[in-house]
């Protein structure tokens, strides 16, 4: 008790600060410092998994399907569950994807949906997260352009 | 405890403050998932290939088309038009410099549509403003504009307005990537100065 008397005035301004700084750091529904850290897995494209990949996946797959399609992947082992995107980051779902002991992957017939959302949830931390994409989904030109060397363009 | 004891106290505790604070040299976003969330949703941050081969074909200088992709495949072919940031480059913190006029619309594209909407989300997370996709990337461009044609006896004036931007578009995508490598570049850096003049800024 003396010493807390003795040092209140050192306490009163470091506490607030210091739980503040606690929840900052380890709390769920904020954003995560270096948010290039938690992109990277977009650069290295290992947060992708097509369908041919998805049976090389261990551990308990989770499915969040964020739209009406169907995922195609027809299993009975494998829990889908259907979350729209704007209802993702309600506490029960992120719960869910918390406490979820596995890969979670995040479906969408639009891939723009899918990758936005990726991005979101692992800004937020959220490791172990991919995008369940066709397999002709990748960032590769499908097209050859045939260059006409008769035309000039003009300034 | 005397005044040097109580100030060490408080320092040793700043200092473990200090520790779990992030560095300055990491940026992270700076507004909250659930105020992100809507933003990145919203069905407005998408354009078409047709708006943006209007804007290509207008030469529209209120709009920044971002090419996502490496430097060798913006060499070998890219919307006219287009800068390149490449996706990996963009990560470190390069959005600064490329969005800070918020009276341009700046558009990503990439080959699909997975590095154009991560991009969007990072930098809708920074805060930044008038950021769009173009949708289906550079393979829906070809697709739609490169390998267009019509069938049929009769043509509305919206078709035809459609068919019309889309041949202007295709010629001058043409025009620019049959260049060799060498021209193209500088054809594009000359063509960015010309530009920039129209709208009175400098290098």
């Amino acid at each position: 008790m003396k010493v807390i008397n003795k040092y209140k005035v050192i306490i009163a301004v470091v506490l607030p600060i210091l739980i503040l700084v606690l929840i900052r750091s380890f709390g769920a529904n904020h954003f995560k410092s270096d948010a290039k850290r938690w992109a990277e897995p977009s650069v290295l494209r290992s947060n992708i998994i097509t369908g041919d990949q998805f049976g090389t996946l261990t551990g308990d797959k989770l499915i969040i399907n964020l739209g009406k399609a169907v995922s195609g992947i027809y299993n009975m082992n494998i829990d889908e569950l259907n979350i729209p995107a704007d209802s993702i980051l309600s506490k029960n779902h992120l719960k869910t994807i918390r406490k979820h002991d596995g890969p979670v992957l995040l479906f969408s017939s639009e891939t723009a949906v899918s990758s936005r959302i990726w991005m979101v949830l692992s800004q937020m931390g959220y490791q172990n997260i991919f995008i369940l994409a066709n397999d002709s989904d990748n960032e590769v030109l499908k097209y050859k352009f045939q260059p006409d060397t008769l035309v000039r363009p003009e300034l | 405890m005397n005044t040097r004891g109580k100030f060490s106290a408080g320092l040793l505790c700043l200092g473990f403050i200090l520790a779990l604070l992030p560095l300055s040299a990491n940026w992270s976003f700076t507004i909250k998932p659930q105020k992100l969330l809507p933003k990145v949703l919203d069905d407005k941050t998408y354009f078409t290939v047709d708006q943006v081969a209007r804007f290509v074909v207008s030469e529209d200088t209120t709009v920044q088309i971002i090419d996502l992709r490496s430097p060798k495949e913006f060499r070998a072919v890219n919307i006219p038009g287009s800068i390149n940031v490449p996706y990996d480059k963009l990560l470190n913190n390069a959005l600064g410099s490329i969005l800070s006029n918020g009276n341009i619309k700046n558009i990503f594209y990439s080959n699909s549509d997975f590095d154009s909407n991560y991009a969007l989300v990072i930098a809708g997370g920074l805060n930044y403003k008038n950021i769009y996709v173009m949708k289906g990337g550079l393979n829906e461009w070809f697709n739609t504009v490169m390998n267009s044609s019509f069938s049929g006896e009769r043509i509305s004036a919206r078709e035809n307005a459609l068919f019309e931007t889309r041949t202007r578009a295709r010629k001058m995508f043409t025009e620019l990537n049959s260049l060799p490598d060498s021209l193209k570049l500088k054809f594009i850096e000359t063509k960015h100065i010309a530009s920039k003049k129209l709208d009175g800024g400098c290098e």
